[in-house]
């Protein structure tokens, strides 16, 4: 104990004694050496045969510093080394603080919503609560058989196609297996069977963009319906429309479920005066769209307005169905960009 | 003592210290990330075009960067490339764990004949973009497009009416890219909509010239027809004409010859094999060997095939029901090579992959992840 502190005070008094000692400090994101300006800085961020971190190295103020290039980032371990002009090279490591580890996002909804799917379902959006970690959707989405069992091949495997918020994710069926007469239907059939049933399990372990699990897992349980083969025809679908005045919604009946995401900038109303202002919500299943207007409907002559692009669950467009049968003559394509159908306030 | 002679060796001094000091950066970049990054939002499919220009899709910025490598010093014979845990050689150098590096894309420069990955630091929204160049030693080198000179053509078209103010949640993601006859073509899935959009740019690019979008339409058998997303295509000459070999997301390997990729064109891929079912070819090699035409393709979960292409003008296309079904093309196997999640030409006999130890194809994105050449069976 007296010998230590012996020690310690004889440190003490040589250090103020001498020059000030070297030392390398981490000041937010910068990397200094106090002490002594002529060197090298080196900072690691990784070990065995590794680059340094890329960043640049100035003397400031008569010291020497290093800033990355990018931020320090949680959990990694950082090794600077200074070599003087002369002398032993010094290094220290630093750690930067580990990853929030606290669970927060969810799977706050799927579509299609409805419990029985098509057996030519192209596509699940799924919406997360909060930014999700990319890379992980291959291993943590899963269709499973009435008997619990993976089912393999059900979606087109590659480029995860992400809002750019990383919230929604949108996954699409295998194509080879839906469309009719090619080598992975013809072996494969589609991916959803009719009358079979299916659960959707989306892993919790599924990481958000902080690194964190999800707070549940989530689970979905549909049925397998009859393949949807006939386009959506917007002349057959009702229009209820509001009385003049008023600010109820408007309201269209597809008498079938549509894409959920195209629904939200597909359709438009348009009155005497140009496009109607208003709030969109999609109800039933996703074949209903109510237009709630944000000034009282007006009376006269409007029309609903709808992009041909605008698709039904097995990817069918208005007037062109997801794989066309050209030896069927009753389906022809169309060409125009949009439709348009009048109805009347009054 | 002399005093000038002092003056010049401090001087010289000076300048040592100041190289030494900065000899370790790799960028010049200061912490500036928006700088760094010139712009881009992502960094995924790569392309070499003319003059060492690298053109990089940018699927969440919805836009394509040429960068002007500068880096236009051929090599007689390039050397092995053989670079373990590259995954790990990224993070160390921008600083994050291995498993927070995404490897989205590799190309190789065909002058100098180095390497060039895209990348993503991190898995987030906030994911920095990266293009970082591989020499033949194994260096790893930052491109900061800041630094370097680069132009950016926007895909996007007119924003939609986002009364929220929210971020427009629809986006192109573009798979694959190729320069083809003074044309940048460029693959992409939409995250909404199904679409078959194959788009063609003019490079140099033009103010404002989105290019021509293209609906690229897949038969099967003649009977059933559906627009097709192209996933992976690559340029390819038969008997002195100019097609794309492309790879459609429902399986197909289709030849469509770049003259019918006119404006408004509706064009139909004719079929020369279907490596399906269950499968999606990741990228395609053609090469000559021995007096015959191969490809050499990457699949998601059938390996690596070598298929035989002597014989692919003679594909005509099926539009008959009667035809019952498509031979095609004959392959063999490659088990010599797994693991694979990108392949691309190296030099005329040479191919460079990608491989993972967590698996080939499109499975989890799990490292080590290599970078070899290996050579064209």
């Amino acid at each position: 104990m007296a010998r230590s502190f012996f020690v310690a005070v004889i440190l003490a008094v040589g250090m103020t004694a001498a020059a000030q000692p070297v030392s390398i400090q981490l000041d937010g994101n910068i990397f200094k050496v106090v002490g002594q300006p002529a060197g090298t800085l080196t900072v690691y961020a990784g070990t065995g045969d590794v680059p340094p971190l890329a960043g640049r190295t100035v003397i400031e103020n008569g010291t020497l510093v290093f800033r990355p290039t990018y931020p320090l980032a949680p959990g990694v371990r950082y090794r600077a080394v200074f070599t003087p002009r002369s002398g032993a090279a010094i290094e220290k490591t630093f750690d930067s603080p580990s990853r929030r580890v606290t669970p927060a996002a969810r799977v706050e909804r799927v579509y299609p919503s409805a419990d029985v799917l098509p057996s030519n379902q192209l596509r699940l959006y799924i919406y997360f609560s909060a930014a999700m970690s990319r890379g992980e959707a291959e291993r943590r989405i899963h269709v499973l058989d009435a008997d619990g069992k993976t089912l393999r091949g059900m979606f087109l495997p590659g480029q995860e196609l992400w809002d750019p918020n990383n919230q929604r994710l949108t996954m699409t069926f295998d194509p080879g297996r839906i469309k009719r007469d090619l080598t992975s239907n013809r072996a494969m059939g589609p991916p959803i069977a009719e009358g079979r049933r299916y659960t959707l399990v989306i892993d919790r372990e599924w990481r958000d963009a902080n690194g964190a699990a999800m707070v549940d897992a989530f689970r979905k349980t549909f049925r397998g319906g009859p393949a949807v083969r006939q386009p959506p025809d917007p002349t057959t679908w009702k229009i209820s429309a509001p009385a003049a005045g008023t600010r109820d919604p408007l309201v269209v009946s597809f008498g079938r479920s549509m894409n959920y995401t195209l629904l939200q900038r597909m359709l438009r109303v348009a009155g005497a005066r140009g496009d109607v202002n208003g709030i969109i919500a999609v109800t039933r299943e996703e074949s209903e769209w109510r237009f709630t207007p944000q000034q009282p409907w007006a009376a006269g002559g409007h029309r609903l307005i709808v992009d041909n692009s605008l698709e039904d669950l097995a990817g069918n467009k208005i007037g062109q169905p997801f794989d066309i049968d050209v030896f069927d003559k009753v389906t022809e394509r169309i060409t125009t960009t949009s439709s348009a159908i009048p109805f009347e306030i009054r | 003592m002399d005093y000038r002679k002092i003056g010049v060796l401090a001087l010289a001094v000076a300048v040592l210290i100041v190289y030494a000091v900065r000899r370790p950066a790799t960028v010049t970049a200061d912490g500036d990330l928006a700088s760094v990054n010139g712009g881009l939002k992502s960094a995924g499919a790569l392309a070499f075009g003319p003059d060492g220009v690298l053109f990089v899709g940018d699927s969440i910025g919805g836009a394509i960067t040429a960068i002007d490598t500068g880096d236009r010093t051929p090599v007689a014979s390039a050397a092995q490339v053989n670079i373990q845990r590259i995954d790990e050689k990224l993070a160390a150098l921008v600083g994050v764990m291995p498993g927070d590096i995404l490897i989205n894309d590799v190309a190789v420069n065909p002058i100098s004949k180095n390497v060039y990955v895209s990348a993503a630091r991190g898995r987030g929204p906030d994911a920095a973009p990266l293009v970082v160049r591989v020499d033949g030693s194994g260096k790893l080198t930052l491109l900061p497009l800041d630094a370097v000179k680069h132009e950016t053509v926007s895909l996007a078209d007119a924003p939609d009416a986002n009364p929220s103010g929210r971020q427009n949640p629809r986006t192109q993601t573009i798979t694959d890219m190729a320069y083809v006859n003074g044309n940048l073509m460029i693959a992409g899935m939409s995250n909404e909509e199904w679409s078959s959009a194959l788009r063609s740019i003019p490079y140099p690019f033009k103010t404002a010239s989105k290019g021509t979008q293209l609906q690229i339409w897949h038969a099967s058998h003649g009977r059933y027809e559906t627009q097709s997303p192209v996933r992976t295509f690559v340029p390819y000459t038969i008997d002195g004409q100019q097609y794309v070999l492309a790879a459609y997301t429902c399986t197909p390997l289709v030849k469509i010859p770049v003259s019918d990729l006119k404006a408004g064109a509706q064009v139909k891929g004719v079929t020369i094999s279907d490596l399906g079912s269950g499968n999606q070819p990741l990228d395609m090699v053609p090469y000559k060997k021995d007096g015959h035409e191969f490809i050499l393709i990457a699949n998601s979960s059938f390996g690596v095939v070598k298929l035989h292409a002597d014989n692919l003008g003679q594909y005509k296309p099926i539009d008959s029901p009667t035809v019952v079904d498509v031979a095609g093309a004959p392959y063999d196997k490659i088990t010599a090579v797994t693991n694979v999640r990108h392949l691309t030409q190296f030099d005329n006999s040479r191919a460079l992959v990608l491989t993972s130890a967590g698996g080939g194809g499109f499975g989890p994105a799990t490292g080590p992840f290599s970078l070899q050449t290996v050579a064209l069976p």
